[in-house]
């Protein structure tokens, strides 16, 4: 502790969705915000960013964005070196997801891998697929609707529902759900999202039209026109499933110019960057604040944050220059000082695994041993992403994937029904990205279409494409020239995928604590352990079965491929057979601080305020009590600005 | 329309346009003097030597036409027709120096000289190719790589995997430069319809339209007569 701290009138971990949504509200409203950001500031423009991209060889989700993960010798940096380390994609495989000189997370003890990754950097959520569905109204009710009575059913409701977030008006302003959507910058049709008892305002428009149908979702949509119920009553819907219809997905994504961003160009790089910031990305926000009179604070670390008498009288924070690595050659970062920050209120908004690190981290000299706002002991459990089975194939005629946003409809009416009593729901999503990240299973020859492009020219078949079955030409082809050309061409123009996002159900044992391992700045790593419950796996089941159905409608090969090394290999039944499969993380790190009503079993309240600190709020996804199988981002952003509310109410009352 | 040309306001590079004036206006000229098949056949000497771009350019052209299968109009845009334009990109001298420096002077020469002695049979520089040693033919399957990816892969490290039906991750760097732009200019997206993935000129809602839209951008087809 310094002498003099900063001080203002409401203090925020985090410049991402929520952190910057809160900072705008309440910098607009005259509050006094300063930000604590752990990575590097707000870039003047996407240059250096998108130079990183086309040069690396490996474009994975956080290659654009700094720090790096390896060295000038392409080894991995050991986190230990690295001020404000995060996880990394290419640090979740066999070879080392469980190896924390290579992995930020440590995952030893885990079961399963977590997934995941985020960045630590100013707007926080940069590589996001800009997708902005709303959770359905029985996301909001698990335990009444779906529990009856089950002892052990782990999902309790949220201590709000549907109705407060998409229509209540609150002091003459539009519904929560409205007006995020507003500051995203939302585009869809509102008469093609009623579905899952989903209800909107009377007369409510997007603030933009929708974004256009690929080729593939309109030929996905014309396969499942018409299907039998036979075929689909594993489903448990309750109902007959005859048809499913393919919707364009609610996506922070331009379709005609809004708020001086230029319309979407079809790039297909939501993830890890859009070049020409036709998706919103929360810097949007950030520097709205920003110009309201909010100050950011880039490379300051939060460290601790302090108690007196029950309320938070402060954050301590470490600084540092050199994010990669510094000039004179040592490899440790260099810190370059510590401080202070004083505030009224204080909103921690650092995602679901760097919240709850920083609360378990914050001893208060042995005072707090379990770590702030933690009399329940539930920070940090309920770890739950939406684990992301992947299906592949090749279509008999062309659709063009590579072109377009990476996805533009999805199936989301199986999302809800009967079954959830039993089963995880899921919904489906269609990707425009062709094999670009899974082909040969998890890409683990490396990103199409590359890798079927090697294969044509080196007589290889990493791709399984390279066989007289699909190019109509002898096995293991080398081609040159026209022949080359043209295989090349018709093979990759028809090649797709699909997701299945699963819904994670709530587990104690899921949790997020510190290591013994620090990171640069000699604070405690995050330490996992992940595993996936019967009732989600029962998901997976119903996603595989629902996977054969839709091959056989498309009449399409199928190249899902299992690769069984990867260390998220499941072994489920399914008709008698053990099942092989795989997932993915979805990047959406949930749960882990949750809202409830009641003390004992939950962090927050429904405005995202402490039970144990009356002006400490956490927010973000982490305070999700479940997940639902809607995208995080669009609810936490509502949350966000229904808590600004609150803080607003709250702050003439509050001391500094 | 051409896909590299809308690129010109991302890619250019004013530093060295003078350069690249200077060099479009040298090929121009030898176009109109040879029509692209007479190519002056190279002297003995010069088999010592590396390849040079201001005299060995155009074979390096016609060979990676014939081996790519793709129009030579598209991976020099300059060439355009009888009033030759500027390609501020200029991806083909980025990839000729590469290739000199990654290779033995010997193969690539060996490798050009194929493209003279067949200039107007690309079929026959392919089965050329194909018949050459080992250190020619992975050379040519690299540079080929090159074009469609933008990445180059080591001709020892493609024998070393061609294995018929191996299943291998090759190494692989984007050809690096200032910018990125050997990324940006793969052809293998343009190809299968599509525009390498980050590096678009298209606009909004294209991609629910088939590229072959007579309303949409043309895709850049390789030349039929390669056949």
């Amino acid at each position: 502790m310094v002498d003099s701290c900063i001080t203002c009138d409401v203090a925020i971990v985090g410049s991402g969705f929520a952190g910057s949504f809160i900072a705008k509200e309440l910098s607009q409203n005259g509050v006094k915000v300063v930000i604590l950001e752990a990575g590097p500031g707000v870039q003047p423009n996407f240059n250096a960013f998108m130079e990183a991209f086309y040069k690396t060889s490996r474009k994975v989700p956080e290659s654009p964005y700094p720090p790096a993960v390896r060295d000038s010798n392409d080894q991995f940096i050991d986190p230990v070196n690295v001020a404000a380390g995060r996880p990394s994609s290419q640090t979740t495989g066999a070879s080392n997801w469980q190896k924390p000189e290579q992995a930020y997370l440590d995952q030893r003890g885990s079961t399963l891998p977590f997934k995941s990754t985020y960045e630590r950097l100013a707007g926080g959520t940069s590589h996001w697929m800009g997708l902005t569905p709303r959770l359905v109204p029985n996301d909001f009710l698990m335990k009444t609707t779906f529990g009856n009575g089950q002892r052990d059913f782990p999902f309790p409701d949220w201590p709000i529902k549907y109705e407060d977030l998409a229509t209540h008006i609150v002091a003459h302003k539009p519904p929560y759900y409205e007006r995020a959507e507003a500051e995203l910058g939302v585009a869809a049709d509102v008469d093609e999202q009623h579905f899952a008892n989903l209800s909107f305002s009377p007369n409510y428009k997007y603030p933009m039209p929708r974004i256009p149908p690929s080729l593939f979702d309109q030929r996905i949509g014309q396969a499942l026109s018409d299907l039998s119920d036979v075929d689909t009553s594993f489903l448990g819907m309750g109902k007959p499933v005859t048809a499913l219809r393919v919707r364009s997905l609610p996506a922070a994504r331009n379709s005609e110019p809004y708020r001086n961003r230029r319309a979407c160009a079809g790039n297909t790089n939501c993830i890890p960057i859009c070049p020409i910031q036709a998706k919103y990305d929360p810097t949007i926000t950030l520097n709205e604040a920003l110009n309201a009179g909010a100050k950011l604070k880039h490379h300051h670390v939060a460290s601790e944050i302090l108690l007196e008498n029950g309320r938070v009288s402060g954050i301590n924070y470490i600084t540092y220059d050199q994010e990669d690595g510094r000039p004179d050659g040592e490899v440790r970062p260099r810190r370059t000082g510590n401080g202070c920050l004083k505030a009224k209120i204080y909103v921690i908004a650092a995602n679901g695994i760097e919240t709850p690190r920083l609360l378990l981290m914050s001893k208060n000299k042995g005072q707090t041993p379990n770590g702030v706002a933690n009399s329940s002991d539930m920070v940090g459990r309920h770890l739950m992403d939406h684990p992301q089975y992947l299906a592949w194939g090749l279509l008999p005629k062309p659709v063009f994937p590579y072109r377009g946003p990476l996805v533009t409809s999805a199936i989301g009416d199986l999302c809800d029904g009967p079954f959830r009593s039993q089963r995880a729901a899921f919904r489906i999503s269609l990707g425009n990205e062709g094999w670009n990240s899974l082909v040969g299973g998890n890409a683990q020859f490396g990103s199409d279409p590359n890798v079927t492009t090697l294969d044509f020219i080196n007589g290889m078949n990493s791709s399984g494409l390279n066989k007289k079955d699909f190019s109509q030409l002898a096995d293991n082809s080398t081609l040159f020239g026209a022949d080359l050309a043209r295989t090349l061409g018709s093979l990759i123009s028809r090649q797709f995928r699909i997701a299945f996002p699963i819904e994670q159900s709530p587990d104690p044992n899921n949790r997020v604590t510190l290591s013994p391992l620090l990171d640069g700045l000699g604070l405690p790593r995050p330490q996992i352990a992940y595993n996936i419950s019967e009732y989600t796996r029962q998901g997976f089941v119903a996603a595989v079965r629902m996977r054969k159905v839709i091959f056989k409608k498309l009449g399409a090969i199928d190249f899902t491929e299992v690769n069984i090394t990867d260390p998220s290999l499941l072994k489920i039944p399914i008709d008698g057979e053990n099942e092989l499969l795989t997932y993915g993380g979805a990047g959406h790190v949930m749960g882990t601080y949750r809202m409830g009503i009641d003390p004992k079993t939950s962090v927050v309240d429904s405005w995202q305020r402490s039970h144990d600190h009356p002006n400490l709020y956490l927010v973000g996804s982490g305070t999700f009590p479940t997940v639902g199988t809607a995208n995080p981002t669009l609810t936490l952003s509502a949350l966000a600005l229904r808590t600004a509310e609150d803080i607003v109410r709250n702050l003439p009352s509050q001391k500094s | 329309m051409d896909h590299r040309g809308e690129g010109n306001a991302e890619g250019a590079e004013p530093l060295t346009q003078a350069g690249t004036l200077s060099r479009r206006t040298m090929v121009a000229g030898t176009v109109a003097a040879t029509a692209m098949a007479a190519v002056l056949p190279l002297a003995k000497s010069a088999y010592a030597q590396a390849p040079d771009p201001n005299t060995d350019m155009l074979a390096f052209l016609v060979l990676s036409e014939s081996l790519t299968g793709v129009d030579r109009l598209t991976l020099a845009p300059e060439l355009l027709g009888s009033n030759p334009s500027v390609d501020p990109i200029n991806i083909k001298d980025t990839y000729f120096e590469w290739i000199t420096e990654h290779s033995a002077p010997s193969t690539f020469r060996k490798l050009l000289q194929i493209s003279n002695d067949n200039s107007a049979s690309p079929g026959n520089i392919i089965a050329k190719v194909k018949g050459s040693d080992d250190e020619t033919k992975f050379l040519a399957r690299s540079i080929v790589l090159l074009w469609y990816l933008g990445s180059w892969y080591k001709p020892d490290d493609l024998k070393a995997n061609a294995v018929p039906g191996r299943r291998q991750l090759v190494a692989s760097q984007v050809v690096p430069d200032n910018r990125g732009k050997a990324y940006t200019q793969g052809l293998v997206w343009l190809i299968a319809g599509a525009h390498p993935m980050g590096y678009s000129n298209l606009q909004f809602g294209y991609w629910s339209r088939d590229p072959h839209d007579p309303n949409g951008p043309p895709l850049p087809l390789f030349n039929p007569s390669n056949t």
